[in-house]
């Protein structure tokens, strides 16, 4: 598939100058279709939780442990946890995101949660396994090959030991993070993950605030990414979880905020609808705080392109999308594919778009 | 005038009953001062699925920073009203 071959095909229908009606873009049978599969999951409001202090393992340029939220004290207790999500439904949340630092060291809680909540997803490293009893999505992050995750994470063997925990297990998806350095090496990572039957989503590495090290993107790092994620989708089309719009989204040069204005309370100050009212980052302490409240937070907002994060601010901009067919294809792809990576059950169809196309307002690239 | 805007009210309820797959609840019946957020529950992604359909409805650009205005079935009726 030559998705740049038909790229100029795509931005011609958009400068078309026609208006489209909403009724017309979903007359179309496929789309229609898949408007109508999507839309049953706009009732999820999710909300994140850091549920330990510790890690196994110590990665450079993660995020939790930049801030104030790593020195939160850790809540072990599983009444309390049980309170708090008891409330969190109360307030309208109906799906939650365990996260920093290492929720597989607390398997009792997310039982806990999973009890309360029962659709959400765990973002794990993957080196211990989270007990089956616990339904949610599991993201597994994985940051290069063998070498590279030594080097950068310290841990020895560790997509061996991530296949070993989650082969053949439904609820997991392995995240590759894409930083300027490793990427290359995903073509010898996704088949060997391909040859597992293991399937794969990404994530393009977002600096941290006042990181400057090796690890950020360059427009030519993201460029680079864009051609390589192209090529993978080719290759591997069953195992690659990445439409050709979330190559767009992800590695445009302007980061999600600058293309989509972010709908997290951390940079969006209305609480009127929608994330700006719902969601909260709950710390390991149970407390949370709306002025640093996102899905990654103590990211460097301007370079921000994280997979959790495009999961909610490029949804959240359906309206924007609704305009014209290539885009509004291009969008229920985004949608449905985020709803595969993070929503036991759900299955993706196949792309509507098979051509990369502009986000609303902004050249393909820049 | 009066008359249009009530037209324009029901019309919207249903809409917005037909959109949201409200239950228990005519066009007739929707009390067009209820907030949609607060008490009938509705989110951001309802909220611009209800505006591409009365987009649609009137032939009228609602513009997406309005959309924390558009919290009643009456001030979007008057919003469409105004631009009508």
């Amino acid at each position: 598939m030559d998705l740049y071959n038909k790229r100029d095909a795509g931005r011609e229908q958009n400068q078309s100058g026609k208006r489209w009606k909403f009724s017309d873009l979903i007359a179309d049978p496929e789309t229609g279709k898949r408007w109508e599969k999507v839309r049953k999951y706009f009732f999820l409001r999710e909300s994140t939780y850091d549920m330990t202090n510790r890690c196994n393992i110590r990665c450079e340029g993660c995020y939790y442990y930049e801030g104030e939220k790593q020195f939160a004290k850790e809540n072990g207790d599983p009444e309390a946890w049980h309170t708090l999500m008891e409330h969190e439904k109360s307030r309208g949340i109906t799906y939650v995101v365990l996260a920093g630092a290492e929720p597989s060291l607390v398997p009792e809680l997310c039982e806990v949660c999973f009890g309360v909540i029962p659709l959400g997803a765990i973002a794990s490293n993957g080196l211990r396994r989270i007990p089956g009893s616990v339904g949610y999505k599991i993201h597994i992050s994985v940051w290069g090959n063998d070498e590279t995750s030594l080097r950068i994470r310290g841990a020895k063997g560790m997509l061996h030991k991530q296949i070993e925990n989650y082969k053949g297990d439904e609820r997991a998806v392995f995240v590759y993070t894409f930083t300027s350095g490793n990427i290359d090496e995903v073509h010898e990572v996704t088949e060997f993950l391909a040859k597992h039957g293991c399937k794969l989503t990404f994530n393009i590495f977002s600096a941290p605030v006042g990181y400057a090290g090796p690890l950020r993107h360059t427009s030519e790092s993201l460029m680079h990414t864009r051609k390589t994620l192209t090529d993978l989708l080719s290759a591997y089309p069953e195992s690659v979880l990445f439409p050709p719009y979330n190559i767009v989204a992800h590695t445009h040069s302007h980061g999600l905020h600058d293309l989509y204005a972010c709908s997290y309370p951390r940079m969006n100050p209305s609480q009127a609808i929608g994330l700006g009212r719902s969601f909260r980052q709950y710390r390991t302490d149970l407390t949370w705080d709306r002025d640093v409240a996102c899905c990654v937070p103590d990211t460097d907002c301007s370079d921000c392109r994280h997979y959790a994060a495009g999961s909610a601010v490029v949804t959240a901009r359906l309206f924007r999308h609704a305009t014209d067919p290539d885009e509004f294809k291009s969008w229920l792809d985004y949608v449905d594919n985020y709803l595969s990576v993070w929503v036991m059950g759900y299955e993706r169809g196949d792309n509507l778009c098979d051509h990369l196309v502009a986000p609303p307002g902004h050249e393909l690239f820049r | 005038m009066a008359k249009d805007l009530t037209n324009i009210t029901i019309r919207i309820a249903e809409i917005m009953i037909n959109e949201l797959k409200l239950e228990d609840v005519t066009p007739e019946t929707f009390d067009p001062e209820i907030d949609l957020v607060d008490e009938v529950g509705i989110d951001s992604m309802d909220l611009a699925t209800v505006a591409l359909v009365v987009q649609d409805e009137y032939g009228i650009r609602i513009d997406e920073d309005d959309y924390p205005k558009l919290t009643t079935v009456r001030f979007i009726a008057e919003y469409v009203q105004e631009r009508m």
